[in-house]
């Protein structure tokens, strides 16, 4: 698909979306979209990668940004950001999307104007880290750095060379079912949304659909002959 | 009450001891460990002289995850619900009154996190090592941890330990808030001891009304929590 500011490679079940600008303008959300599409109906493809180039990502153009964002939060795969430079306002709002984010130590992460209320900055980024620090992120508008993102709990990791770590972790997770990933993913989310018995009906339910997969079998069976186990997503 | 085969239960002065005793097999879960565990929460539940209850893992883990030998005769999911839901452990375990003290050492894997995030104060030794292996083996947690890690700990680390299936070790569980204090492995009871001592000095009543309102008010509106809050004192 001849994607212009966005460029895709698959390989060993792992998806990984370079972004080729750092800017998130209306024809980069399209294509995102349009990648999201083609993820989702991709068999092959178990995890996703987003990375960014020497920035992340440092702003997008208001409600265009949108729906790029929304296309990646909605995947139901897992997703790993990797994130250098700079990753503010909306591209910042992007990185909120994914599911596991790891930086590069100089990485900086914040609103530094005020943006409208768009790509989910007060819903996604409170349920993250807090309300306190959301709220200092979002009205004072200081930018953080690696370190202190890493406390607050808005990334995971810093590594000096987070795009190979990124894909390590990507690698890993590409071992394992692929169904129990996704439906892992959607208990923690769809959750959050619930009252806790709720939230514990619908864990029970995903894992007794799990009884219906060759994967559960496999893997129960690799791990008591102690062989690594080949999954398939059936 | 004794006589369990899976686990050991002590009662003293006010305090309910659990252990979990499956040493040979670092304490896996088991359809016998369930059902013994079951009945010991029906009796930590009804008993008012317990205030406060520890549980703990005999020999060298606290619970390194399932007994996956039974996983293999897996019956069909219709039939798995049901069984689950006749006897709701983790249910019973989440509704229990009194303060609850998971002692956490060497392996606490899948079921075994899974019974520490049931229980409302975690203290680990040095030794303990944590991770939720089950996406490796075609399947999720069926405990609660989908559910209560992210209530326990930030969304972010949540979803990393979930689909990562990572193991990691005590002092990275006290940096995220998975534990709450960590401890030499010979003082890991003593410690345990001494809170649950400090939580039984307090009024039980109190005590009690505390942990339901935290549990109750997390689940509801701020404002429908705090009318809660306001209610229990005027009855």
């Amino acid at each position: 698909m001849g994607y212009k500011s966005i460029y895709i490679r698959k390989e060993g079940g792992i998806a990984t979306i370079t972004l080729l600008q750092p800017f998130l303008n209306h024809q980069m959300a399209m294509e995102l979209k349009d990648a999201c599409q083609e993820i989702r109906w991709d068999k092959e493809v178990w995890v996703v990668v987003l990375a960014g180039g020497e920035d992340f990502c440092y702003g997008g153009e208001g409600i265009e940004s949108q729906q790029g964002i929304e296309a990646i939060a909605h995947l139901d795969l897992p997703v790993l950001a990797s994130i250098s430079g700079r990753a503010l306002g909306l591209g910042l709002a992007l990185c909120l999307g994914c599911d596991i984010r790891i930086a590069s130590p100089d990485a900086s992460f914040g609103f530094p104007d005020l943006l409208s209320p768009l790509g989910g900055i007060t819903q996604r980024l409170p349920r993250l880290i807090g309300r306190g620090k959301a709220f200092e992120m979002l009205l004072v508008g200081e930018i953080i750095n690696s370190q202190e993102a890493l406390q607050i709990g808005l990334i995971n990791k810093i590594a000096d060379n987070p795009l190979q770590i990124t894909l390590d972790l990507a690698r890993r997770l590409a071992q394992k079912a692929p169904i129990a990933l996704r439906l892992a993913k959607e208990a923690v989310y769809k959750g959050l949304d619930l009252t806790l018995e709720q939230g514990l009906r619908l864990e029970a339910d995903l894992y007794f659909l799990l009884h219906t997969t060759k994967d559960r079998i496999e893997g129960v069976r690799a791990f008591l002959e102690k062989r690594k186990a080949k999954f398939t997503g059936e | 009450m004794n006589g369990f085969e899976t686990i050991i239960y002590q009662k003293k002065e006010g305090i309910a001891i659990v252990s979990l005793n499956r040493p040979h097999v670092l304490n896996a879960y088991n359809l016998k460990m369930r059902d013994e565990l079951y009945q010991v929460l029906e009796a930590i539940r009804d008993d008012p002289d317990i205030e406060v209850a520890i549980f703990k893992g005999e020999g060298k883990s606290f619970c390194a995850g399932a007994d996956l030998t039974e996983f293999l005769t897996a019956p069909s999911p219709i039939i798995a619900r049901e069984v689950r839901w006749e006897r709701d452990v983790w249910g019973l375990f989440l509704s229990l009154p009194q303060p609850l003290i998971a002692a956490l050492h060497g392996y606490v894997l899948g079921s075994g996190v899974e019974i520490a995030l049931c229980c409302d104060i975690r203290i680990a030794s040095e030794d303990a090592r944590f991770g939720l292996p089950e996406t490796g083996l075609g399947i999720i947690p069926a405990a609660g941890a989908t559910q209560n890690l992210p209530r326990t700990i930030k969304l972010g680390w949540a979803l990393q330990i979930l689909l990562s299936g990572d193991f990691f070790p005590a002092e990275e569980a006290y940096k995220i808030g998975l534990i709450n204090k960590i401890v030499p492995r010979e003082k890991l009871l003593q410690v345990s001891e001494e809170i649950a001592l400090k939580i039984k000095s307090r009024p039980s009543h109190l005590v009690r009304k505390i942990k339901e309102l935290i549990r109750r008010g997390l689940d509801v509106s701020l404002e429908q929590g705090l009318e809660l809050e306001w209610r229990s004192w005027s009855i």
